[in-house]
């Protein structure tokens, strides 16, 4: 547990209509691992039991070594926290929200509070009742990193955001990465962001988590194979090669994806009569929508 | 609930926190709750029920306006994540909440105690109402702790709403029982106090009342699970 700042084994809960299944999520001090869901698939709920504000039903949660959610005020003590849900108190200022983290936190770091306050272009004396969405989530993400936490946990942070403040927002957390003894967790829909700054991805979907590893690792193996397969050649089966719906065929054109990409695969395509027009490498957003629709797929099977 | 030492530091940080956001209201229930006092020893019997009428609404709508703004609305306004991403257990929260709530409840509730006591003693002549006013003044406080616990276990509009209702009928039915009941009626015309045992055997029934809806509310906020 020492590498890590976060590790939840076995993490099961259960609600009426929901249930978040044997949930495993490492996360190794300094890393940044971007947590990519659907709406509903759970990545909400993780997070909340990774913070102690939900309770597991089954498995283990600790964080920065405090066993959760038994000891959540000694670790949030190392958190900060932003969610696309949290709202600010819409009767005080920016500024009063930042008296009153300030009093809580001993390591308040004022001169970056300062500096990311004049980087959102936000006011100290600004009401929060008159912020936009765009302008609250930066005035949450100013109080959680100016608290300067050894683990930062990001709920779908950019949801929601103008082009504009999801780039200042996710400049900032560039920022934030220069310290590499930080941890972030960040979840998203939105599989770009999550590619601009991520190390590691987990894919989380109907309350399971389906695949998890380093982003490189993902982008190198992944690929999608075009082929043109004469009407006679039967392909051979292949190790990785995602199944139906996600390969397609239109013609004698075929689109294979792949998970485990290597040059054996095309070699024995092309032993089997077919022509290998191109090997294409995949955006995160395209791995994601593989993965789903081959782990639904499978269930179903 | 964990037995860890209570960060009390913290604890202060939050009554502080709900003081400063009710500090306007509490002013402006505290001058109705003067005027009132006020009204009551005006003299004539009409401005008497005026001011004991005016008194009476202050502090049940200082109770629920309290729990709904302190409690019911941190959670359907979704300020109670920003709080609960503080270094704070549940157990520090419901205690930060009960002392905050206590705190601003009490300041107008005492004002009022301490006011009908001097007024009906020193004013009116009237000590005999002395009792039955503490019996219903603490009647007050018990529902309004009532309606914060249903308010802090179940975090529900509805349910809150609900106990409010609850209690405001129980309070109608409580003011006539009391004021006939054997023991406080016959006296409450003397000019002095006359601390009947019906009388102080229902303020103590109102104590113990008081102090197993705290305990309850601590009980109960231990066995939740979930938080937002």
């Amino acid at each position: 547990m020492t590498d890590l700042a976060a590790r939840l084994e076995g993490v099961s809960k259960t609600y009426a209509h929901f249930s978040l299944q044997d949930i495993g999520l490492d996360l190794p001090q300094g890393s940044v691992t971007g947590f990519i869901g659907a709406n509903g698939a759970g990545k909400s709920t993780t997070i909340r039991i990774l913070m102690g504000l939900v309770h597991q039903d089954r498995g283990s949660v600790t964080v920065m070594g405090h066993a959760m959610p038994a000891a959540q005020a000694a670790a949030k003590r190392d958190i900060g926290f932003v969610s696309e849900d949290m709202r600010l108190y819409k009767a005080a200022t920016v500024g009063w929200h930042m008296d009153f983290v300030r009093s809580v936190f001993p390591g308040w770091d004022q001169a970056y509070a300062d500096q990311l306050l004049r980087r959102f272009d936000l006011k100290a004396e600004h009401p929060v009742k008159g912020l936009s969405h765009g302008q609250r989530v930066k005035a949450a993400l100013l109080l959680a990193l100016a608290r300067r936490p050894r683990l930062l946990v990001l709920d779908e942070p950019t949801t929601g955001l103008d082009p504009v403040a999801r780039h200042e927002v996710l400049a900032a957390l560039m920022e934030a990465l220069m310290d590499e003894s930080r941890t972030i967790l960040f979840s998203s829909q939105n599989t770009l962001d999550v590619e601009q700054i991520s190390d590691q991805i987990c894919f989380i979907d109907r309350g399971r988590i389906i695949e998890s590893g380093d982003k490189e690792s993902f982008l190198d193996r992944w690929r999608r194979v075009r082929l043109d397969v004469p009407p006679d050649v039967t392909l051979p089966a292949q190790m990785g090669a995602i199944p139906s719906p996600v390969a397609s065929r239109s013609g004698r054109l075929t689109a294979v994806i792949t998970k485990s990409f290597d040059q054996g695969m095309t070699d024995a395509y092309q032993a089997a009569g077919a022509r290998v027009l191109s090997v294409e490498p995949m955006t995160l957003e395209e791995i994601f929508v593989a993965n789903v629709l081959s782990n639904r797929e499978a269930a179903h099977q | 609930m964990n037995n860890a030492r209570l960060d009390w530091n913290l604890v202060q940080i939050l009554v502080h926190k709900d003081w400063y956001f009710m500090r306007q209201a509490l002013v402006a229930y505290l001058g109705a709750g003067l005027l009132g006092l006020f009204l009551m020893s005006a003299g004539s019997e009409g401005t008497f029920y005026a001011g004991a009428v005016l008194l009476f609404t202050v502090l049940i709508s200082l109770g629920i306006h309290l729990a709904m703004a302190t409690v019911v609305q941190e959670r359907t306004q979704q300020t109670l994540a920003f709080v609960m991403t503080l270094p704070i257990s549940p157990r520090e929260y419901t205690m930060a909440k009960m002392l905050a709530n206590l705190v601003i409840f009490m300041v107008p509730w005492l004002t009022t105690v301490v006011g009908s006591v001097l007024v009906l003693h020193f004013g009116l002549q009237s000590g005999g109402l002395i009792p039955f006013a503490l019996v219903v003044l603490t009647e007050i406080f018990l529902a309004y702790l009532v309606v914060l616990a249903v308010a802090l276990v179940t975090e529900s509009e509805g349910w809150a709403i609900a106990t409010m209702v609850t209690m405001n009928l129980f309070f109608q039915g409580f003011l006539y029982l009391v004021s006939h009941m054997p023991g406080i009626a016959e006296t409450m015309k003397g000019a002095s106090a006359v601390w009947s045992p019906t009388a102080l055997g229902l303020l103590m029934v109102e104590m113990a009342l008081i102090a197993v809806v705290i305990g309850m509310t601590f009980r109960r906020q231990g066995l939740k699970n979930d938080f937002i």
